[in-house]
Formats: structure tokens, sequence, C-alpha cells
């Protein structure tokens, strides 16, 4: 996790991310937090993208099959007639492109992602920060060649001959293909030679500014700078989860524990007693008042026990 | 309180003030991008199109100052979010094609393959090893002939007369399936070199292997024309499109030595860094092999059937060799230094 550069102010990792982040700097200078795609979500991808793979061919044959043209059927004309030669070449160029293409002109498209990925939500970017290059995606695709297929074809062997060597070698390769679980950026081979990362890239919604809705004015509710004082960032981002989700039980206990915290008095007056939420949103709004102003200031509390 | 009238309570956060100014803009952006990247940007009016990269700016910039004064988490992961789909879209690997073609063909991959010089001299060299090798073995013993060819001969094999080798690598005889033959062969020739590429990741001793392996496949078919009398005109029949196969496949290869010689001697790198600047080089050497091949299956299926007479041959395949060469040699050249990648890799001592 990237510390938080005081100088530059940028460059924190939030704490609502979780996993393991890959930082990325744009060419406008700006650190982008990417979250990482986890081994489970590339692994579901690539499967999406191999059943399209494997199935692409079957339905194609099964519409070759269907579709009723006679002539063009093998018991009707013998192998050399062109249109069965011309029908040969095209099934061994899309198995062609099936296999060796699929990825890479997926990779290049706008998106940067195969369907598979796109289901997952994640995408390929590039390491440095700058544009993905076609050589990149040819390279960290080129590699699926040893990643991939080389381990599927001697798992097959080892099955079939059971020959110690083709287990050596599944072994070897198997940890090549299992390099993602061993790296924090989780990147594999490819990744590594195309100076690639694959990333969540999810979509967020803005929401309301909570501090806009606090009651400003609100008689009962005024803090002492010391009542504030006790919370850091992190404890800010929480009520503000809090506040967004708006259960009452969580409010309740949430609020007491603030009001046991900090020492709150309620007023005399039953009406001038504000609600949980009421209280929260003043107390949140306080919070962020005062630790906003800090920070500009260039002092930054991390949580209640910075400082 | 001088804004009383308003409903709203006035503006006392920094953060506040901030997200009110630029709001606007982030809500655009978020707009475009969607339109986008659902294709959409083919009917973006000019003003919307020069708009992109400076509301893309902005948000960015708004990110940036964001995270310095705002503790707003909400709106923090909305322009993380907003600027990641932004930046993916911006700087994804779409640009004008035109320009990447340009790019590649006159720049980066002539480039990239001469700073592979010694890498190709290995490649080569374990090509020859291996065509004179097969030769060797089945003049010793021709049964190593079936081993090395394989499924591959298509009725190239010992059995077969003077007359019916003669006609596999006659014109075109009508009725024989030589161009489904041919593109199958191209897909496959495809692979391997792919494989001798890949294969460079686990050392590099595979890609020597799979190289010399070729090479004995291709001389064992020398031999057993050569054997029939039959030797110039097997080799003018294989220049056609072999000139340019077996510089693609010698390229594949060399790129895998590279991303070996980088992953076992990173230099004054990372090993992570070396390896990603050896991907980017080798990938790019990667792409023209893989594009002669296609062209090498080009030249299979129309030339090898059309061109006929021996020196005709000859002169088509080495057309394209000296074609190849010079292209490979002499674009792309500069004339005044400047300081890319590619040119302290070809300082390095080679292994």
């Amino acid at each position: 996790m990237p510390r938080p550069d005081l100088m530059k102010g940028g460059a924190v990792a939030l704490p609502s991310t979780e996993g393991p982040v890959t930082p990325v700097t744009t060419p406008e200078g700006v650190v982008l937090s990417f979250r990482t795609a986890s081994f489970a979500s590339r692994l579901a991808a690539l499967v999406i993208d191999f059943l399209i793979i494997i199935l692409a061919p079957v339905v194609l044959v099964i519409l070759y099959i269907l579709l009723p043209f006679e002539h063009l059927k093998f018991d009707n004309v013998k192998m050399d007639h062109p249109a069965i030669q011309a029908l040969f070449i095209l099934f061994v160029l899309i198995g062609f492109f099936l296999r060796s293409g699929y990825f890479m002109l997926f990779e290049l498209g706008p998106r940067a992602a195969t369907p598979g990925k796109r289901v997952m939500k994640i995408r390929v970017i590039s390491h440095d920060g700058g544009h993905l290059t076609p050589s990149a995606v040819i390279t960290r695709n080129a590699l699926r060649e040893v990643e991939l297929y080389l381990p599927l074809t001697l798992a097959l062997q080892a099955s079939v001959n059971g020959g110690w060597v083709s287990l050596v070698a599944l072994i070897w390769t198997l940890t090549l293909a299992l390099l993602p679980l061993f790296n924090t950026s989780r990147a594999r081979l490819g990744d590594f030679l195309g100076g690639t990362r694959v990333v969540h890239v999810p979509r967020e919604r803005l929401s309301f500014d909570l501090a806009e809705q606090a009651p400003v004015t609100s008689p009962g509710l005024t803090f002492t700078p010391e009542q504030i004082s006790v919370y850091g960032e992190k404890e800010l981002g929480v009520l503000e989860e809090v506040l967004r989700e708006k259960r009452a039980t969580t409010l309740r206990a949430v609020a007491d524990r603030i009001k046991a915290r900090i020492g709150w008095v309620e007023p005399k007056i039953a009406s001038d007693i504000p609600s949980d939420e009421a209280f929260l949103r003043a107390y949140y709004a306080a919070l962020r008042a005062q630790l906003e102003g800090r920070m500009l200031l260039g002092r930054r509390r991390k949580d209640k026990f910075d400082e | 309180m001088s804004e009383a009238a308003n409903e709203k309570p006035p503006l006392q956060l920094k953060s506040q003030k901030f997200r009110e100014a630029r709001e606007k803009d982030w809500k655009a952006l978020a707009k475009q991008i969607d339109r986008a990247e659902n294709g959409g940007l083919r009917k973006f009016t000019t003003e919307e199109l020069l708009d992109l990269p400076v509301l893309y700016r902005s948000t960015v910039s708004s990110l940036s100052m964001a995270q310095s004064i705002s503790l707003d988490r909400n709106l923090i992961t909305f322009l993380q979010a907003l600027c990641a789909r932004a930046y993916v879209y911006m700087y994804g690997p779409h640009a004008r094609p035109g320009v990447i073609v340009r790019d590649f063909f006159l720049r980066d991959l002539p480039r990239s393959v001469r700073a592979l010089w010694g890498e190709l001299s290995l490649s080569t060299l374990c090509l020859v090893l291996g065509i004179v090798g097969g030769i060797l073995m089945c003049m010793a013993d021709p049964s190593w002939y079936d081993p090395l060819v394989g499924g591959m001969s298509q009725g190239r094999d010992l059995n077969a007369s003077v007359d019916d080798l003669r006609k596999t690598i006659g014109g075109s005889e009508s009725g024989e399936p030589l161009a489904a033959f041919s593109v199958f062969l191209m897909s496959h020739n495809t692979q391997v070199t792919l494989s001798a590429f890949a294969l460079g990741v686990i050392g590099g001793l595979p890609t020597a292997f799979l190289m010399i392996v070729f090479g004995m496949s291709v001389g064992a078919m020398v031999w057993l024309f050569a054997s029939r009398g039959l030797g110039p005109d097997f080799i003018a029949w294989l220049s056609i499109h072999g000139t340019t196969e077996l510089t693609a496949a010698v390229i594949g290869a060399a790129a895998g030595f590279h991303l070996a010689r980088r992953i076992m001697f990173p230099g004054h790198l990372t090993r992570k860094a070396a390896l990603a600047e050896a991907g980017r080089l080798a990938g790019t050497a990667m792409l023209g092999a893989m594009l002669m091949l296609v062209i090498a299956g080009f030249i299979e299926g129309v030339a090898r059937q059309t061109v006929t007479e021996m020196w005709a041959r000859f002169t088509f395949g080495g057309v394209m060799l000296v074609f190849w060469l010079a292209y490979f040699i002499a674009v792309g050249r500069l004339r005044k230094p400047r300081p890319p990648k590619l040119s302290h890799e070809v300082g390095h001592a080679q292994t």
C-alpha cells in the first residue's frame, strides 16, 4: 500500500478500495490508484473467453450441418471441389484466429478487453501510464502459448502416456501459469513482459455531499473543538458510510458511541434533543470541516490514534 | 448570512465550493465516456471531440485537487473511477490507424529487428545447424526421414518415385488440394514461430531446440529430393516462399532468445524492468514475423503454383530475400541519434 506523500498530497490509496492496488502515474502526472483485478475475476474472464473459443467452431459446424447447402455436403462432392476447398480454408483460418488472434484483436479494440474481461469489468492498461501499445498487447498474448497452451498440452500428454518428463514439465509450466498468485500486482508472465497490468475499472455513482445537508444552525448541535478532535480521517470515512447507508440500528449504535466518547450532554428540553441522524450529520460536518482545515495546512490525521 | 433567502445552506467548506464549481464538468465527462464506450465516438461532433480531452484533463486535475482538499469519500471514489475509465479510454490502444501503421512499418519494426542482431545470428546458426544436421542424419541413415518430417510430408516420403516427387513441387495441377494444405502449413508455421518466441521465457534452450528441429525437417526434405536428383528443383521451389518464411521464423526465434537473455542477464535494470523492456522490443519484432508469415502464406498459395520455371522461382525467392534484408537493414535509420531504448540494446554484450 503506497504511503501518503505529504509533499504531493496525492497518491493516497483509498481505504475503501479493498485488495491490492496498482498505482499508475498518468501522463498528466496524477496518480490513479487502480484496484488490481483479482486472480478469481481474471480466471472467470478466461473461462468465459474459452467457452466462446470452444463453442464458436461447434456452432459453426452445427450451422454447416443444419443449413440446406445440399451441393456442399461431403457425400455429394469430391474433396477437391473448390467450394469444399474454400470451406476448409475458411475453417482452418477461423480456427487459427480463435487460437492465436482472439485475445489480441479484442484487446487492441477501443475497450482493451475481451468479452470475458468486459463481463468481469476488468481492463488491460499499460503499467507505465502511457498508451497501451499494439506490441505490448501482442507480447502479453503471445505468452499465453507458454502459460496456457503448453501446460494444457503437457497435462494431456501426462494423462495419456504418464511419462515423468511431461509430468515435470507440467509442474514447471504450472508454476509459470500460477505466477499471478505470487506477486502483489497479480500480473502473469505476459503482463510483466508486455509491461501491462489488468485492473478493475468499475463505475461509481456520484452521490450528494453529506456536509451540504447538515443542519447548519440548529441550537443544540454545536461542538467544542475538543469534542471534535477525538477522531481522524478513517473514522470520518466510516461515519460517511453509516450516514449513506442510513440503517436505524447502526445509526443509533454509532451515535451512542460517539456521544459517550465526546462526553455529550443532551439538551434539557425534550424537543431540542436531535435525532440520531441529525446528530451524526452535524458531527460529520463539524469533523470534516476541522479535518479539511488541517488538511489545507498540510497536517493530515489518519485516524484517532494519530498524533 | 446574506443568502438566507436560499433554501440551501450557504457553502462552508472549501471542498464544497470546489465541488460546486467543477461538478458540471465531471458529469459531462461521465456522459461522454458512456457514449464513447458504447461505440458512439463517430457520432461526436467536432466540438464534442475537441472537448473530450479538455474535460478529461480538468477531471484528472479535479481528482488530484480533491485528494488534497476533500475528505468526502464518495466524491473521491467517484472521481477515481471516472478518471480510471476515462484514462483507459483515452490511453487505450486505439490511435489513428494510419499513424500506427506508418510508425510501425517505417520505424518500430525495422529498428527492433536491427536491435536483435546478435540473437538473429544465433537463431540463424540454429536453423543452419538443423538443416545441415538433417541432411547429414538422413544421409547416414534414411530411416531418420520419417520422424523428422512427420505429418507434413504430404506424399513426399521415402517410397515416392521421382515422378511423384516432381509432381509435388510442380506447377498447378488441377484437382490437388494444395491451396488448403498450404493454409494448414501456414498456420502450422506461424504456431512454430509463436512457440519459438514464447519458449524464450523459459531459458531459451527450448527455442534453440525448436529451431534445430524445424531446420532438420527442412534438411531432411532437401536430402530426399537431392537423393533423387531433384535438389536444385526443390530448393528453387522452396525459395519462393521459404525465403520469407524462414526469415520470419529466424526473427521469431531471435525475439525468443532476446527474452531469454534479458531474463538471465538483466544488466543494470531490475529483472522485472528488463523483462518489460525486452518484451516490448521482442513483441514488435514478433508482430513483424507474424505478418511475414501471412505474406509467406499468400506467396505459397499463389506464386508457388503459378511460377513454375526454375530460374523464375530462384529470381522470385531472391528478390523477396533481398527485399526483406534491405527493409530490415535500411529502413527507419535516423540521421541524428535520438535516445530510444533500442540504441542501448545494441550496445549490450551478447550471450
